[in-house]
């Protein structure tokens, strides 16, 4: 746990109470540059690789590689003017919030690289960071309605018919995991696979995973609820300015918690032999995250009854059936 | 609860996705369309008006403005009408050079339609890669006219300047890259794409007996099993020189209104290099003074423009302007369609139908 | 063509063949009300009406009616006067449904009056535009150039 180590830390140099309050403002200044730095670097490798996808430069201008381009764009979405009218005041401005809260929480939760380094550890972190994909209809019926757009209307009934349709999927690989390591922390997941990863049990589950991922968190070709060529952007249609800034930052954080749980859940985590668990985490989500953002650029978007119709049909009968088949490899 | 609510959507004429600037008003019950309605005119500009105004000699601008992405063919219809009114006779030279811009206009147009198409089914790069190719023959267009979107190239009698020297060469390069791409990188982001196939198979079916009750013409009927080309059935240009097939389909489907137009790139091609080989040397242009005077008649010329048969019909009475200019907009007769064929879909298959017309607004509005 | 003939037969008299070229038939009628009863002997061999191009002689008005078919290049013009004193004519959209968009755009343009069209309203310019623009008395005044449209209340 990070904040053991920086408390134990500060505490070498300052006396008791202060050296508390001095760790606590270290922590809570690290925590927002980790919340805040890695989607806005997802983001650039994201830009970077559809432009190199689409022949095409990317971002080239704002720093080296453009690697600053992100932050020029959000530091533009500050100055914005809020211009959206007739909107229900409290239900349009609380989603973006609560969007993104519930976004960088994973990324609190979730161990960044290595044993034991996540800001808050808590036992049940799987299940935390499922719930906290679990919100995210909800909010996007809220912003809808709150939008009085009739897109965003429809938008946002689409997001919540795709997210709970995908959802229960979702919850029953989560639950085949925990099935097989016997725990929903994601540290003891990974110690388990110490000797050999899951994906050697759960090749099928995986795909069914990342699929289930990408649908709950409307990565394209999921991103229906948002079709930009049918419903404009869908739910978010009158968000502007840094409302959708934080929209986006949302989104890039699910992209790589997506990315990570596959990491962790599958791919063994830290585990590897002779560099530091560190980079072998970093290589391994790089990959994920590579074959995570490939289908955006080279697959167009399936009909919203194709979706919800594949979802039901046939992603939560092979969750089901495997977790039966792992039920069987636990018992035996 | 009663009685289901209705929701009436309105789609453009400023949408993002939509084509131009076509409005559809909707009646939605859920995601299901159950009444559409086209209103059209929002990009009326009185050509028709402009051309009683204008000298012969001075409405190829507009032409230009008509079909913006096929200004080339715009612009050669225009010529053959006045040319037919006023007996010009435009040396071989001239019909070869015009055959092989209008091929090549006609792949640009295509281009644009096959990189819209995946763009309103969600697939960006499709989009991207088709304007990269179609940036190589802009280039051929800037080089051989001037111009880009409205190259100005075309005149009464000929065209304005010969082909730069080498362009025959360069257009045989830009040609075999872009059919490499069609053959290959294009299979494997469409017609392979499953998902590309699931969004277009079966969607927006037109019949042949709504072909001839709408009276569309060009890719939109050859799609639905109608094997007509103004090319084949009374050529004009160089067409009867050169040998062709005329793509069809039977389904009518979006997906076939797709395949017929990939299709055509490559017989374009085809087309375009047969040209180039038999380009014969000689004069470009007749010379034809600028002001010229027609006498009272009337006069149809109709084309294979990229978008079905466009047609001229030009009334003269011995002055130096046109006496009266209908256009016939081929487009303009299948959006009327689009009242029938936006019935019992869902919302998202909206502007795949949309797009498989490919309209061009400036075309219909006129 | 062998639809003159037949043409010719339904109507005795009142046609005037213009031009006729292997793929071109150019005929006028005299008499507007037999336009239907003509329409009804087109529909036979062409399919679709290719266009309708109204000409303003003023104070006469031309209508050439412009089928075509889909078997082969042959076109059909037929002309037909109507005045300004009795500016209306039967509407074809019941036999070619392809009229249905051309006949109104001439109501836009022009203001002829199609006789039983389902849905004659103005196409190409919007609903409260002042008089018809292409014909030749139209005359672009202060009142084109200041005109914004509907008034409407945000």
């Amino acid at each position: 746990m990070i904040s053991n180590y920086i408390y134990s830390f500060v505490s070498k140099f300052v006396f008791s109470p202060l050296s508390y309050i001095i760790s606590f403002i270290i922590i809570a200044i690290l925590a927002v540059m980790v919340t805040a730095l890695i989607p806005l670097f997802i983001g650039w490798v994201d830009r970077k690789y559809a432009a190199r996808i689409e022949s095409r430069y990317g971002p080239v201008y704002v720093g080296p590689f453009g690697l600053l381009q992100n932050f020029a764009d959000l530091t533009k979405m500050l100055g914005k003017r809020f211009i959206a009218t007739n909107i229900d005041w409290f239900s349009f401005n609380f989603t973006p919030i609560a969007l993104a809260t519930s976004s960088f929480a994973m990324l609190l939760i979730i161990p960044l690289g290595g044993p034991g380094l996540e800001f808050i550890s808590i036992p049940y972190s799987l299940l935390f960071i499922y719930t906290l994909l679990a919100i995210s209809p909800l909010l996007l019926l809220v912003a809808g309605w709150g939008e009085n757009n009739k897109y965003a209307l429809i938008g946002g009934f689409r997001g919540a018919a795709q997210i709970i349709s995908y959802e229960l999927a979702l919850i029953v690989v989560l639950s085949s995991v925990a099935l097989l390591s016997g725990s929903y922390s994601i540290n003891s997941i990974v110690s388990n696979q110490s000797s050999i990863w899951y994906i050697a049990y759960l090749p099928v589950t995986m795909i069914v995973f990342i699929i289930a991922g990408l649908a709950i968190i409307e990565r394209e070709p999921f991103d229906v609820p948002e079709a930009s060529q049918e419903l404009q952007a869908g739910w978010k249609i009158e968000y502007s300015g840094i409302r959708y800034g934080l929209f986006l930052i949302g989104d890039y954080v699910k992209v790589t918690v997506i990315a990570m749980l596959v990491t962790y859940l599958f791919l063994g985590g830290w585990n590897g032999p002779f560099i530091p668990g560190i980079l072998w985490f970093i290589i391994k989500t790089a990959i994920v995250l590579m074959i995570i953002l490939t289908p955006r650029w080279v697959l167009g978007r399936p009909r919203i009854d194709q979706l919800i119709k594949f979802g039901w049909n046939w992603l939560l009968p092979l969750a089901v059936l495997n977790l039966i088949l792992v039920e069987l490899l636990v018992v035996l | 609860m009663g009685k289901e609510k209705i929701m009436r959507l309105n789609f453009g004429p400023v949408h993002p996705a939509m084509h131009g600037v076509l409005k559809v008003i909707l009646d939605v019950k859920g995601d299901t369309v159950i009444k559409a309605q086209t209103e059209i005119g929002f990009l009326h500009r009185a050509s028709e008006k402009i051309a009683e105004m204008r000298y012969f000699s001075n409405y190829y601008p507009i032409m230009d403005k008509l079909d913006y992405v096929s200004a080339l063919n715009m612009e050669i219809l225009y010529a053959s009408v006045v040319e037919k009114a006023a007996n010009i006779e435009i040396p071989p030279r001239a019909v070869y050079i015009r055959t092989i811009m209008a091929e090549i206009q006609r792949i640009m147009s295509h281009l644009i339609f096959i990189g819209s198409f995946g763009e309103d089914i969600g697939n960006m790069t499709g989009f991207i890669w088709a304007l990269r190719e179609r940036e190589l023959l802009m280039n051929i267009v800037e080089k051989v006219s001037g111009g880009r979107l409205a190259p100005m190239y075309i005149c009464n009698g000929g065209m304005f300047y010969d082909f730069p020297q080498g362009i025959e060469e360069e257009i045989l390069k830009v040609l075999s890259v872009i059919e490499n791409k069609v053959n290959h990188e294009y299979n494997a982001m469409f017609t392979k794409n499953q998902i590309f196939l699931s969004r277009t198979k079966g969607i927006g079916i037109i019949t042949t007996d709504m072909i001839k009750k709408y009276g569309i013409t060009g890719p939109i009927a050859r799609a639905s099993g109608i094997n007509r080309d103004l090319r084949k059935v009374s050529p004009y240009l160089a067409y009867d020189k050169v040998d062709f097939d005329i793509p069809t389909e039977k389904e009518g489907d979006t997906y076939s209104r797709f395949v017929v137009r990939i299709r055509e790139v490559l017989e374009s091609i085809k087309i375009i290099r047969q040209c180039i080989k038999d380009l014969p040397a000689g004069p470009y242009k007749t010379v034809v003074p600028w002001i010229i005077r027609i006498p009272k008649k009337d006069t149809l010329v109709k084309q294979e423009s990229p978008r079905g048969e466009m047609g001229v019909f030009l009334v003269t009475d011995g002055s130096d302007k046109p006496y009266r200019l209908k256009l016939r907009s081929p487009t303009f007769f299948a959006i009327h369609a689009l009242q029938e064929l936006l019935v019992n879909i869902k919302i998202a298959d909206i502007f795949v139908i949309v797009a498989s017309i490919d309209p061009v607004m400036g075309e219909v509005d006129r | 063509m062998v639809i003159l003939d037949k043409l010719k037969s339904t109507i005795k008299g009142d046609l005037e063949v213009i031009d006729s070229e292997p793929d071109l038939l150019v005929i006028k009628i005299k008499n507007k009300k037999l336009i239907k009863k003509l329409a009804w002997q087109i529909k036979e061999e062409f399919d679709i009406l290719y266009s309708l191009a109204v000409v303003d002689y003023s104070p006469d008005f031309e209508l050439n009616y412009i089928f075509s078919n889909y078997k082969n290049a042959e076109i059909l013009i037929l002309k037909v006067n109507i005045t300004e004193k009795d500016f209306a004519i039967d509407s074809i959209t019941d036999i070619f449904n392809s009229a249905n968009w051309e006949e109104r755009e001439a109501y836009d343009l022009f203001g002829i009056k199609f006789n039983g069209h389902p849905d004659l309203r103005r196409i190409l310019l919007p609903e409260d535009w002042p008089g018809h623009p292409l014909r030749k008395d139209f005359k672009v005044d202060d009142e084109i150039r200041n005109w914004t449209g509907l008034d409407l209340k945000f």
